[in-house]
């Protein structure tokens, strides 16, 4: 089994994946992309892989996907199984995990964009990505809050899900965007219990638990 | 002369040599004024602020501009004219931070274990050992030396952990220059440098460049590597209080560790570096 | 200075670092791994790095930026660049009274902390921040609980008879929820809600949805109210 992960160390779409794999503790190899400051995302290499000039891009086995969804799914799919991080079988939660996936495209939208605009100066509206995040913040953590009430840690049940990583990076690395955890206590624990699994893969933005000893960490 | 008449007489990045694009102007803000970059290359480039043309001079893989008529030298870096070396410009990262705290973190090295988990340090290997730090009287710079780190991972071409020697440079208020072990090239030492364009006093564009020996790795993974390092340190310097350089002792705690951070202080104030820092607190 | 509520217990786990504000007061609020509560300057001595992102390690908070770690009384007792060095006593941040009561974390940035009376049988539901000042959100609060049958009776009373702490009592008139307004930052209310013990799931939910529509309400009414004013 090959996988070939196209990456850039401070992409959180690509950290997705890297940090799935961690945790299901699947090989993969990287390909570096000079995303800042090459481009090299939008050069005609990359362009004949992936005509959307996205990152990240997988190769697996041959099939290549763009979509970081779909990735999770693949990975989820061929190497858990368990069936928890893709639960294939509870049509209830599979359609709960399939709503945050989409959600976590949101989360790219707002966060993603405000962070690339704080780092990298990328232009952007900024009074609608703020808004659109602070939107999506708000219902994360009254949903965290109304899964404390059933009793349950994560978003979709009582174990993490590709949902749960998919929405993990942008919401983690909302500080870089200068939208601090302050106001979300839920997120906050939500957060902390997601950077507590065993196989956490840190990024940078996203220290490690330093309460915890040895994580793996990113090296890439 | 105040801190911003000070900070207008040096030389500062403003954009990479590699970005600049026919047809295209770059608005940037350098000590809190509005900047234009245009042109396409090394010969057709200017800078211009308010309708006036400013200084320019390309160095470094960067355009580099002054507001002032009788700058001092931008400093020289003689391993940029080393054969053999490869010259790496990192891109910009824009950090909420004085300029002073960014140029003091990269001369840190205590912080290794906790922020650059992994790769420039690990627990248990926290302790920092003796080091000396002097002022370069001839150039007026601060010298760091025999500085001793125990590093997992110290650059991309090096293969496990390595206990890595630093040498720290500061040639000017708002740069930075790492000598480091080579681990390809044990003879010689790389080049890491941090540029630093003060947006204003509380904001700025860092600029690494590296000039390293190594003929293995990608420019892809060169870079992504100090990018990996920098932003890192983004989140720390971010949540630094005061936002300004507390320039004056007693604000702050310093131990024998953070030598290189006291001298670069004293020497900030003895020239009126003021710019970015707490002058009274 | 008055005591003033800054968070739920419930959100504060072992092992968990805050922040929190009270005017001009910026905090780390910590737990140690055997649950002892702790409110400091949110500075570490050393670098001024802000101590809410540092980590917990057992009883003690390790600053995020070079690990200094501090003891619960605050004193600073390893510094890792020197582990062999005995840290002087006089490296400690300044520190606040806290005390846990009733689900509440409470804190006292000029004195000794001492919580409000409430009612028993209360149970932390959420904290919320709404971006509107105290009398919107009060305003909101008031009008919304007259209009929640399935919830509350409609009448909202002033415990300490100074807007700072509301109880709604629930459809038959007995306890229902308590809300605790913190002293609020500029543009920014932040409200913790406390709810009966009798309450089911389901109106827990129903409760803390509720809190998201007051908030739309008393946001909207602030936006509206600021477009009125003059320009500055």
């Amino acid at each position: 089994m090959s996988i070939t992960l196209y990456n850039y160390v401070l992409s959180g779409n690509c950290y997705k994946v890297r940090l799935l794999a961690n945790l299901l503790n699947i090989k993969y190899e990287t390909v570096a992309i000079d995303f800042h400051p090459g481009k090299e995302h939008q050069s005609e290499p990359l362009l004949k892989l992936n005509p959307a000039g996205t990152l990240p891009i997988l190769v697996a086995n041959g099939q290549v996907f763009t979509e970081t969804q779909a990735m999770l799914v693949w990975l989820a799919q061929q190497h858990d199984p368990s069936c928890s991080w893709w639960p294939i079988n509870n049509a209830n939660q599979l359609a709960a995990v399939v709503q945050w996936l989409g959600f976590s495209s949101r989360l790219s939208a707002t966060i993603g964009e405000l962070r690339l605009h704080s780092m990298l100066n990328n232009t952007i509206n900024i009074d609608s990505a703020q808004h659109g995040a602070k939107i999506c913040l708000r219902e994360l953590e009254s949903h965290l809050t109304e899964q404390r009430i059933i009793g349950q840690q994560w978003l979709t049940g009582d174990q993490p899900t590709i949902a749960d990583v998919a929405c993990f990076p942008y919401t983690a690395l909302s500080p870089d965007a200068g939208i601090e955890h302050d106001e979300y206590p839920l997120i906050r624990g939500w957060l902390h219990a997601l950077r507590s699994l065993d196989n956490f893969l840190t990024m940078p933005g996203i220290h490690e638990l330093h309460e915890l000893g040895s994580t793996i960490r990113d090296k890439t | 002369m105040t801190g911003l008449e000070h900070a207008q007489k040096y030389w500062y990045p403003v954009a990479m040599l590699g970005e600049l694009n026919d047809g295209q102007t770059k608005n940037t803000q350098l000590l809190g004024t509005e900047i234009s970059v245009c042109g396409s290359n090394e010969e057709s480039v200017t800078v211009s602020s308010a309708g006036q043309l400013l200084a320019v001079q390309c160095q470094y893989d960067h355009v580099w501009t002054t507001f002032s008529d009788d700058p001092y030298p931008l400093f020289a870096i003689p391993e940029a004219e080393e054969p053999g070396r490869r010259f790496v410009p990192c891109g910009v990262v824009r950090v909420s931070c004085s300029p002073l705290r960014a140029v003091e973190n990269f001369l840190d090295i205590a912080h290794f274990p906790f922020v650059h988990t992994g790769v420039l340090g690990a627990e248990p290997h926290t302790e920092v050992y003796k080091y000396d730090v002097q002022i370069d009287e001839k150039h007026d710079e601060v010298f760091a030396t025999n500085i001793r780190f125990f590093q997992p991972q110290a650059s991309k071409s090096a293969e496990g952990s390595i206990e890595t020697e630093y040498i720290y440079r500061v040639p000017a208020p708002m740069a930075a220059i790492l000598y480091k072990t080579c681990p390809p090239k044990p003879e010689a030492m790389d080049v890491i440098t941090l540029f630093v364009q003060p947006i204003d006093e509380e904001t700025c564009d860092v600029w690494p460049w590296m000039a390293l020996y190594d003929d293995t790795s990608t420019m892809a993974d060169l870079i992504q590597f100090q990018q990996l390092i920098f932003v890192q340190d983004r989140s720390i310097l971010e949540n630094q209080l005061p936002r300004k350089l507390p320039i004056d002792p007693g604000h702050e705690i310093p131990t024998k560790a953070d030598l290189t951070s006291i001298a670069y202080r004293r020497w900030l104030k003895k020239r009126g570096a003021y710019y970015g820092a707490l002058e009274k607190i | 200075m008055t005591t003033e509520p800054i968070g739920l217990a419930q959100d504060l786990a072992p092992k968990g670092v805050m922040r929190a504000q009270i005017g001009h007061a910026d905090m780390a609020i910590w737990r140690s791994t055997s649950g002892v509560i702790s409110a400091w300057e949110n500075r570490c001595p050393h670098r001024g790095m802000r101590l809410s992102h540092g980590f917990v390690r057992g009883e003690s908070l390790a600053c995020a930026y070079h690990g200094w770690h501090y003891d619960c009384d605050a004193k600073c007792h390893y510094i890792p660049a020197h582990p062999e060095l005995e840290p002087p006593s006089t490296i400690r941040p300044a520190i606040y009274s806290v005390v846990e009561k009733a689900g509440i974390i409470w804190v006292n940035t000029a004195g000794t902390a001492t919580p409000a009376e409430l009612p028993d049988r209360l149970l932390g539901l959420r904290t919320i921040t709404m971006q509107c000042d105290l009398s919107t959100a009060a305003h909101a609060i008031a009008s919304a609980a007259q209009t929640n049958a399935a919830l509350f009776n409609g009448s909202v009373n002033d415990i300490n008879s100074d807007q700072t702490i509301l109880s709604l009592a629930n459809p038959n008139g007995t306890d229902g929820i308590c809300i605790l307004f913190q002293q609020p930052l500029a543009q920014s209310t932040v409200i913790h809600v406390l709810a009966h013990d009798s309450y089911s799931q389901n109106e827990l939910i129903a409760i803390s949805r509720w809190c998201e529509s007051v908030r739309r309400e008393a946001e909207r009414i602030m936006q509206s109210s600021n477009k009125v004013e003059p320009a500055k």
